[in-house]
């Protein structure tokens, strides 16, 4: 059975007065049992929209999803997903702890499963410190772990997070990567937006790229990038300015950064015969990189162009 | 019913932080204090002006309660977000509703019998007597309260709080003059304004059947029969009112 299956599925908004805004057009996702999907796309591509959709809180105009085989507007869905809304936002006036019984409460827990959960999450998420104070006056990161934390109440088998790591300081998105490998070592399935390649890179197994409302590519992130390299970097020092030209006249770019002189070449065979040519030469060979495509690469060149403008972040 | 009373104990105690409680508390008092004031212009009739100015005042300031949380009551909750973890729990939609309409009114219940004791040891204290019609007055009011809650909780889960209050007090009004609907000149018969306004009488709830102010000022017993038609009246109208407002809400995208 697996994790998440949607069919076409598709949301229009309509408000009186204002144009129809098409979010999401005939997704078909299937997320296999204890997967790491990321899922990207640029800002108002649909993410939310449809992480909106599997957690229940919109209704989609077309098509349907399921979790574990359960349509997700069913409560025995809301069951096996826990979710981390965009920014989560809980009851000021509460305190962690307070915000964790809720939620336990809510999910139909009793005060010893619900003083278990706090003990286990606390721990996991580091709350310890904070679990008297309201939540009022929280940072972004406090916050990110509450919500982090309430997702997981219940140890439910499907993670949905929508941008779990936006916002934080590099120590705290490196807490979170680790929470979620974490948890798909614990074999849960996770499913997570993002717009920061280098988030996914690391943790996704399979990524799902969005485009204005439509999935254009998903699949494992080597076979989307491909096992090519995209070029060779050579790295050399110790050459003569005639060399220099030489070698400057054959690559693709070139820099350099005191001693060492860095030349790219999109073909490898062109790479090779530059190393020769700077041992020949007399210089010394520092380094020679094979250049891999990253999802940036990739996302940049599946994004029709007129959408290349805006800045990738 | 654990999560229907944790949405409801949550929403009394954010209730009990909200500022405008306190505000219309302190007008309450003002004016439950403040009527002695009008019983000395009325020679030998002050106690009855007060008990009759303590259930207007206990009427009016639950009401202006009812409204002011009651509307912003779903609409808070979609606004600030915090609606999202709490929908997507495996409960269904209508027990948030109906917690969030129970923490209201456990609020409201506190309201009643806060403003009930004041002006009940006010009376006491100015030498009158309570008979048991003056309670029988202040639960009618609290009835009455059941219905504009749901009635509010109601257009909170459709729009805006101002909207919403504003439909509220307009038919808090009109609900307290509906025969005014019937009772038109002439020039109305056999028109289309005539229909609707008879729509109007028979969907805006006759809130004048829960007052017992003048009953309870004089001291003048009313039917057991009658108290059960209105306590059966409010019960019905408020949950035709909690049904559509889950209703509502159960499509609703947030
Ligand atoms: N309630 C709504 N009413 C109207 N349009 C909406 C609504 N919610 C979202 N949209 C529109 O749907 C589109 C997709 O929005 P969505 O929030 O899903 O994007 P996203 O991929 O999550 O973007 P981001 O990276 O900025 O979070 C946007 O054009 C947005 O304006
Ligand atoms: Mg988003």
């Amino acid at each position: 059975m697996d994790a998440i299956v949607t069919r076409g599925l598709g949301k229009v908004f309509k408000e009186i007065g204002k144009p129809k805004v098409r979010s999401l057009d005939s997704l078909d996702l299937t997320i296999r049992k204890h997967e790491v999907f990321g899922f990207l796309g640029r800002n108002g591509a649909g993410k939310t929209t449809t992480i909106k959709i599997l957690c229940s809180l919109l209704k989609p105009t077309a098509g349907e999803a399921f979790a574990f085989g359960e349509n997700v507007r069913t409560r025995r869905a809301r069951r096996l997903i826990g979710y981390l809304p965009e920014q989560p936002y809980f009851y000021e006036y509460l305190t962690p702890r307070e915000t964790l019984d809720f939620y336990g409460q809510l999910q139909g827990l009793g005060p010893a499963e619900r003083a278990r959960e706090w003990d286990k999450l606390s721990e996991m998420l580091d709350l310890r410190d904070i679990a008297a104070q309201r939540i009022k006056g929280f940072s972004k990161g406090m916050r990110q772990r509450v919500g982090f934390a309430v997702a997981l109440v219940g140890d439910p088998p499907l993670l949905i997070l929508d941008e779990p790591m936006s916002g934080l300081d590099p120590i705290g998105r490196r807490n979170i990567r680790e929470l979620i490998l974490r948890m798909r070592d614990e074999n849960k399935t996770l499913f997570f937006s993002s717009h920061v390649l280098a988030d996914v890179e690391q943790v996704c197994d399979r990524v799902g790229i969005l485009v204005k409302g439509r999935l254009v590519r998903q699949g494992r992130i080597d076979e989307l990038l491909g096992k090519k390299t995209a070029g060779v970097e050579v790295v050399a020092t110790g050459l003569d300015t005639s060399a220099v030209a030489a070698l400057k006249a054959t690559c693709e770019s070139h820099r350099a950064l005191d001693e060492l002189e860095r030349f790219t070449f999109a073909d490898p065979e062109a790479g090779n015969r530059a190393a020769r040519m700077v041992l020949e030469q007399g210089g010394k060979l520092v380094e020679l990189n094979p250049l891999r495509e990253t999802l940036e690469d990739y996302f940049m060149r599946e994004q029709r162009p007129d959408e290349r403008t805006g800045v990738m972040s | 019913m654990n999560r229907i009373l944790a949405v409801a104990k949550n929403t009394f105690r954010e209730a009990v932080r909200d500022k405008v409680l306190y505000v219309l508390l302190f007008l309450a008092a003002v004016s439950i204090f403040g009527s002695k004031a009008l019983g000395w212009i009325s020679i030998g009739q002050d106690i009855k002006i007060v008990k009759d100015i303590s259930l207007a005042s206990t009427s009016i300031f639950g009401v202006l309660v009812a409204i002011f949380i009651g509307t912003s009551l779903v609409y808070k909750e979609i606004d600030k977000r915090t609606l999202y973890t709490i929908i997507s729990q495996p409960m269904h939609r209508w027990e948030f509703l109906l917690g969030k309409y129970l923490g209201l009114m456990g609020i409201l219940a506190v309201v009643t019998v806060v403003m009930t004791g004041v002006s009940a040891a006010y009376v006491l204290l100015l030498g009158g007597s309570l008979e048991p019609i003056y309670f029988l007055a202040v639960l009618l009011i609290f009835w009455k309260l059941l219905l504009i809650t749901a009635f509010s909780l109601l257009l909170s889960s459709l729009t805006s709080p101002i909207l919403g209050a504003i439909i509220v007090f307009f038919v808090y009004l009109f609900g307290h003059a509906t025969g005014v609907f019937l009772d038109l000149p002439p020039q109305f018969h056999g028109t289309f304004a005539e229909k609707v306004l008879k729509v109007a009488y028979y969907a805006i709830p006759n809130l004048g059947n829960f007052d017992l102010r003048a009953e309870a000022a004089n001291g003048v017993a009313v039917s057991g029969v009658y108290v059960a038609w209105v306590l059966a009246y409010g019960l019905a109208y408020t949950a035709v009112l909690l049904l559509l407002a889950a209703l509502a809400f159960e499509e609703k995208d947030v």
